[in-house]
């Protein structure tokens, strides 16, 4: 009996997946235990093994797809067995389908006199639209936001699509889908077969740019980054103190601990940034009201400390959380932060943990790229970040109006004014500086 | 009226008076000693014990209902009990004389009556019989958990398996004598002739008449008994059902061995309470409810009170009844008196009869005196009576925890088998004959009839080579079909009949019978009192029995005459009987116009709405024929609607006319009757002419080429073929001659949206009467929907018609407007 293959859940919060690759094509014999094809999630990536034996009768979604889970996405069996019934029920991509529409409340005077089919210039505020003249102008490519309708109180009907998609250049198949995923329209001089327009007549409106560029959709990870980034800027009263912190101290640590590395006496490599986040632990221990969430009317106070690491990935930023971080020795910690931080690189990681919700407090270290200073964004509803930069020799007095260089490493305290005030953050930002000067490990 | 009664004016205006005879009450008078020549020890015992079994049956449940236990067995049953205790008497005298082939219909207080009937069959019974009996109800399912590991004889087996399949059946077990699907104020065992017991009060008032008739008709052996109480002779349906049981034709027109009454007994258990309504004193008035024979025919229907509290005076009664209905002098009617201990049911506080009273008819109690007598009498020791008594026990605790051993009896698994009710809502098996291998009776050899003769002269399609219409008269019309359907199956089914309001003679009121009259005798066709519940509730009783019937009753607006019976017992038995019993009714249905609010409705939604029923709506002679045959192929109820305004129209669709032979047109399947591009129209009933009237207009006026489908049936009903349309025209309008609101057509234009929403241009458009009472013919124009409104709501609702200038008003807030007044 032909059997299902779904879009497996990964993790509570997790809606769609995305379809990475199929490994096995329609036709293709499949053993239990095959991969069948990858799938990723908004921040990690994942394989789906075949359940049983039997041949991929169908697929349904293409790579690329946005899927949610617990979706068919293909059908297992033998050859000739129906696989209608595992279809999901006219099920688009999610990406198409989340355009919702929304039915406006404008009145209008039903016309007797039947208009001809005209684009208007401009969309008009909410469109009408029936149920069939959406699936026939999406078929057709037809940009019916610029349709005029001519139901029932302006309805778009489908004889609108119709008429439109005659007063429109034809477009081949290609253009048709490019013209749908771009929002472009054909020019007037068109060079496909038939005097239809093929994807290169396609124009944008921009008279400037013309057609010089390559439209890439977002992706998923993107989006999310995009989204999140957008409203922590504009959900929080934010700003950043910038301060120095003696790197001497730091820097012997380093020294010691590489030694010792390299004789073999130890096994962890402790990076400067596992100490600084081990020192900026010690400091959020003593400032609690900085380990929280801002959540409009009230405030999480954390009793641990779950500190968010943020890092760098081809996919793009990942913030994952290490639980109760401080419960950890500096090489618990040091292990910790560089498994996630693996985790996050090779896709695999646990989403619970890349959510903001789970971290109480994040550090972002662009000292390796030499960055001096800069302003990080919090994750919110986090409530403050820190940004640890780059190492700079500066002058320092020394004692006895002596003066030498010092290596100073960078501290920018990004926080919401909301919750802390400009003392606190300070007094905050200090207790940091203090801890790394006087690490003892 | 027929003709060879004369109605003489100087015999009816004479001068007289109508004398009753008295009505014995009460009037037995024999002690055990005067008795035994009559029965024997064992005779005795049986009646003793059959009495306890049931009083502790009963007190079971009572047990279980108020405690939560009986005999230290904890169960909690959630649904009815209404409880016969101190009824025993009346139960056990009732059925002591019955055989096998009787059958008992009853009420909601039936559990006495079941056991009472069963323990009587089961003494009748051979071994044999009964080992069949239990091994194939069910292919032994209610068998299996009694028979494992039972040492003792077959009977004693018997009366296990009587206790067990009525209690698991109480309780909702799947092992129940009907699967758990009739439950406490249903449950009833065929084989042992028990049928259905009933939860509507007089609701066998009726239907067991229908099983009375379908025993004389068919020449079965055996007698009815109607037990029903003493409160449900203030039932409608229940006065309908003896004036169909007493009608005078039985004797003066039915004829050869077909002449003489019904062999049914009208059994009313009278417990002297309707709920805590008194019927002597405060909710009736008739004293004495054998009073009520008097009123009903010349017989008095032999009625006489019989003391229920003496089971041997019960017993004796129906000695005597049973002579006269041998005679064919019946029906009877007996006021057994009687009186319940127990509450009308468990919640029952009894606030409405004194402490006393109850005490005193305790102090009376008939089992602890005819225990008393027995022994008083030397026929059995009071040991005897205890053994008894304390096996009785044994037995009905055995019954309860076997009864409620869910791995044994287990209830019906809908998750794992979530469609088994659904499954039984229908017995879906055609059958040629109800009763093959007997050949039906008929006066003459159907080609000899006149109406069969005259057919052949009729023009079966409407128009001739040219395209030119026949004459009216030419053409085979609507009423032809449906009586060639019919006559056809007269000649199949011996078991067939068909009654109604002037359906001999007259041929029916619109003459669909007409010729049926020479060729059949009275008994399969015959009027019956203008009486809808009897004409429906008594076709109910004919086909639990086993024989197929066509009910009519004349207007569609008469159907709430007939409320219960065709919302709550036709529909109903196929499936609460677990799919022991059919319902082969076809109840012809004809909608009315022309005469105004009480005769011109169209109330197909009603039935379509009751589960179990299926409903058709033929609009066409070839369809009318077609779907009557698989009315009267089938095993299911249907209800057959007809249009009066269609009677005699011609067969303008089916190429090569109405065929002369036998076809079937499957139930549920639209038709198309013109395909078309641009709009689908949907139609129910006669609405499909001012429909293809529309298209013609949409196509001459406006260029659009609509598709009109007819719908045919209501239930089941194929959305497919509609979705089809849909995906071609995208735009549809529904109609019928149903008043709009909650009608059918707004069923579908629901359902439609939700399984073709993607296909659809417009939302699909309803275009029924108005929610008005139907007006004078005069104005119906302004009432029902007519082609013009059908195109007013196209250009208003779907897509405006160029230059259309509408006439009705169907605009939004028209709509809103005409929903908050309610019109």
């Amino acid at each position: 009996m032909a059997i299902p293959v779904i879009m497996p859940r990964q993790g509570q919060s997790v809606e769609t997946c995305i379809i990475g690759e199929w490994y096995k094509q329609v036709g293709d014999q499949v053993k239990a235990g095959d991969l069948l094809f990858s799938y990723e999630t908004d921040k990690a990536s994942f394989e789906e093994e075949a359940k049983e034996d039997g041949e991929l009768l169908a697929v349904f979604f293409e790579e690329g797809d946005e899927v949610p889970v617990l979706i068919n996405v293909a059908v297992l069996g033998q050859r000739g067995e129906s696989v209608d019934e595992f279809r999901p029920g006219g099920e688009q991509p999610v990406d198409a389908a989340a355009e919702a529409e929304t039915v406006p409340e404008v009145e209008a005077i039903p016309d007797t006199e039947e208009k001809p089919v005209v684009l208007s210039g401009q969309p008009e505020g909410n469109v009408k639209i029936s149920p069939r003249a959406k699936v026939m102008a999406e078929k057709l490519g037809v940009p019916y936001g610029k349709v005029q309708g001519s139901g029932p109180y302006g309805r778009i009907i489908a004889q609108d699509i119709a008429g439109a998609a005659e007063a429109l250049p034809k477009l081949t198949p290609l253009a048709q889908e490019k013209a749908k995923a771009e929002g472009l329209t054909p020019a007037a001089e068109t060079t496909g077969l038939g005097g239809r327009a093929a994807a290169e007549n396609l124009i944008s409106y921009n008279p400037v740019y013309g057609d010089d560029f390559e439209v890439k959709k977002l992706t998923n990870i993107r989006k999310l980054i995009a989204k999140a980034m957008h409203q922590s800027l504009q959900n929080s009263a934010q700003l950043t103190h910038h301060m120095s912190a003696d790197a001497r101290q730091i820097m012997a640590l380093r020294k010691s601990f590489k030694k010792k590395l390299e004789a073999g006496e130890v096994s962890q490599n402790i990076t400067i940034n596992d100490m600084v986040c081990f020192a900026v632990i010690q400091a959020l221990k003593k400032f609690p009201q900085v380990n929280t969430h801002f959540i409009g009317d009230s405030m999480r106070w954390f009793k641990k400390v779950h500190l968010g690491l943020a890092v760098d990935t081809e996919r793009g930023l990942m913030v994952p959380a290490i639980k109760n971080a401080d419960d950890l020795s500096i090489e618990g910690l040091s292990s910790q932060l560089a498994t996630v931080a693996g985790q996050c690189r090779k896709g695999n990681v646990d989403p619970e943990l890349l959510k903001p919700e789970a971290a109480s407090f994040t550090v972002s270290n662009l000292g390796n790229y030499g960055v001096e200073m800069f302003t990080p964004v919090i994750n919110l509803p986090q409530t403050a970040i820190l940004g640890v930069c780059t190492i700079v020799p500066r002058p320092k007095d020394l004692g006895d109006g002596v003066y030498g260089f010092v290596p100073m490493m960078g501290l920018s305290l990004t926080y919401d004014h909301q919750a802390l005030d400009g003392g606190e953050a300070t007094l905050f930002l200090k207790e940091i500086k203090e801890q790394i000067e006087n690490l003892t490990l | 009226m027929p003709k060879v009664q004369f109605i003489d004016p100087q015999d009816v205006r004479k001068a007289g008076e109508v004398s009753f005879q008295p009505i014995p009450v009460n009037q037995y008078s024999k002690s055990i000693e005067d008795e035994k020549a009559n029965f024997s020890k064992e005779d005795f015992l049986r009646i003793y014990h059959d009495m306890v079994v049931i009083r502790e049956f009963e007190t079971m449940l009572n047990e279980i209902k108020t405690k939560g236990e009986y005999n230290s067995v904890p169960y909690n049953h959630p649904g009815p009990a209404h409880l016969s205790i101190g009824q025993e008497a009346a139960a056990v005298g009732m059925a002591y004389t019955l055989g096998v082939e009787d059958f008992i219909f009853g009420s909601h207080r039936s559990h006495g009556e079941i056991l009472a009937k069963g323990l009587s069959a089961i003494h009748q019974l051979t071994d044999e019989q009964l080992i069949d009996v239990m091994e194939n109800h069910f292919d032994g399912k209610t068998f299996a958990p009694v028979k494992a590991n039972f040492q003792g004889t077959t009977k004693e087996l018997a009366v296990r398996f009587l206790i067990y399949g009525t209690l698991a059946e109480i309780f909702a077990r799947e092992t129940g004598f009907n699967r758990g699907l009739g439950g406490s104020m249903h449950a009833f065992f065929t084989p042992f002739g028990v049928y259905p017991n009933n939860a509507i009060v007089g609701g066998s008032g009726d239907i067991a008449v229908g099983a009375a008739l379908f025993k004389k008709v068919n020449r079965k052996e055996g007698i009815v008994v109607a037990n029903i109480g003493d409160a449900s002779m203030a039932c409608g349906p229940v006065w309908e059902g003896l004036t169909f049981a007493t009608m005078d034709q039985f004797n003066q027109l039915w004829e050869g061995d077909m002449k003489g009454g019904l062999p049914l007994i009208i059994n009313i258990m009278n417990n002297q309470y309707g709920m805590g309504g008194q019927t002597c004193g405060e909710t009736m008035g008739y004293k004495v409810a054998a009073r009520i024979g008097a009123g009903l025919n010349a017989d008095q229907m032999h009625a006489e009170r019989v003391d229920g509290y003496n089971p041997l005076a019960v017993i004796d009664a129906y000695k005597r009844k049973r002579e006269i209905l041998k005679e064919k002098r019946g029906p009877v009617l007996l006021d057994v008196l009687t009186y319940r201990f127990s509450g009308h049911s468990p919640s029952d506080a009894s606030s409405y009869r004194s402490k006393e009273e109850v005490e005193a008819w305790q102090a009376v109690d008939s089992i602890i005196w005819f225990g008393n007598e027995l022994v008083e009498a030397g026929v059995a020791t009071a040991d005897e009576l205890d053994a008894v008594k304390a096996n009785t026990t044994d037995l009905i605790t055995w019954g309860l925890k076997l009864s409620i051993d869910d791995t044994v009896s287990p209830l019906m698994d809908m998750e794992k088998y979530p469609e088994l009710i659904g499954e039984m809502m229908f017995s879906d098996s055609p059958a040629d004959s109800m009763e093959p291998g007997r050949e039906p009776e008929v006066n003459h050899p159907m080609e000899e009839n006149p109406r069969v003769k005259q057919l052949k002269n009729k023009e079966r399609f409407a128009f001739d080579k040219d395209g030119k219409p026949f004459s009216k008269i030419k053409q085979y019309g609507l009423r032809d079909g449906l009586f060639e359907a019919i006559v056809d199956r007269f000649y199949k089914d011996p078991t067939l009949i068909a009654y109604g309001e002037e359906n001999r003679d007259w041929g029916g009121a619109f003459a669909v019978y007409r010729g049926l009259t020479e060729a059949l005798p009275y008994h399969r066709l015959f009027n019956s009192p203008i009486s809808e519940a009897s004409i429906v509730g008594t076709a109910i009783g004919y086909a639990m029995c086993g024989g197929r019937v066509i009910p009519e009753i004349m207007y569609c607006d008469f159907l709430g005459r007939a409320g219960d019976e065709v919302f709550n017992q036709l529909p109903k038995w196929q499936a609460m009987s677990g799919n022991v019993i059919k319902m082969p009714v076809v109840l012809r249905v004809s909608v009315g116009s022309k005469y105004g609010a009480q005769h011109s409705q169209d109330w197909t939604a009603l039935p379509a709405h009751i589960p179990g029923l299926k409903v058709v709506f033929p609009a066409t002679p070839y369809d009318a024929k077609g779907l009557m045959n698989t009315a009267l192929q089938g095993t299911d109820p249907v209800i057959f609607f007809e249009s009066q305004r269609i009677y005699d129209i011609g067969e303008q669709f089916h190429e090569g006319g109405v065929p002369e032979g036998y076809y079937e047109i499957p139930f549920g399947e639209p038709d198309v009757k013109r395909a078309g591009k641009d709009l689908t129209i949907l139609s129910i009933g006669a609405t499909l002419y001012r429909a293809l009237e529309a298209a013609d207009q949409l196509q001459e006026k406006y260029g659009m080429s609509a598709e009109v489908i007819d719908a045919r049936s209501l239930v089941p009903f194929n959305y497919e073929p509609v979705i089809e349309s849909l995906k071609k025209t995208g735009r549809l309008v529904i109609t019928g001659d149903a008043t709009a609101r909650g009608s059918f057509m707004k069923e579908m234009a629901s359902t439609i949206t939700e399984l073709a929403f993607d296909e659809l241009d417009a939302p699909p458009v309803v275009v029924g009467s108005r929610n008005w009472i139907t007006p004078a013919y005069e104005l119906e124009d302004a009432f029902f929907p007519q082609a013009d409104w059908i195109i007013d709501a196209i250009h208003e609702k779907i897509v405006p018609l160029k230059g259309h200038v509408v006439k009705s008003n169907f605009t939004t807030p028209e709509q809103i407007r005409r929903n908050k007044l309610g019109i």
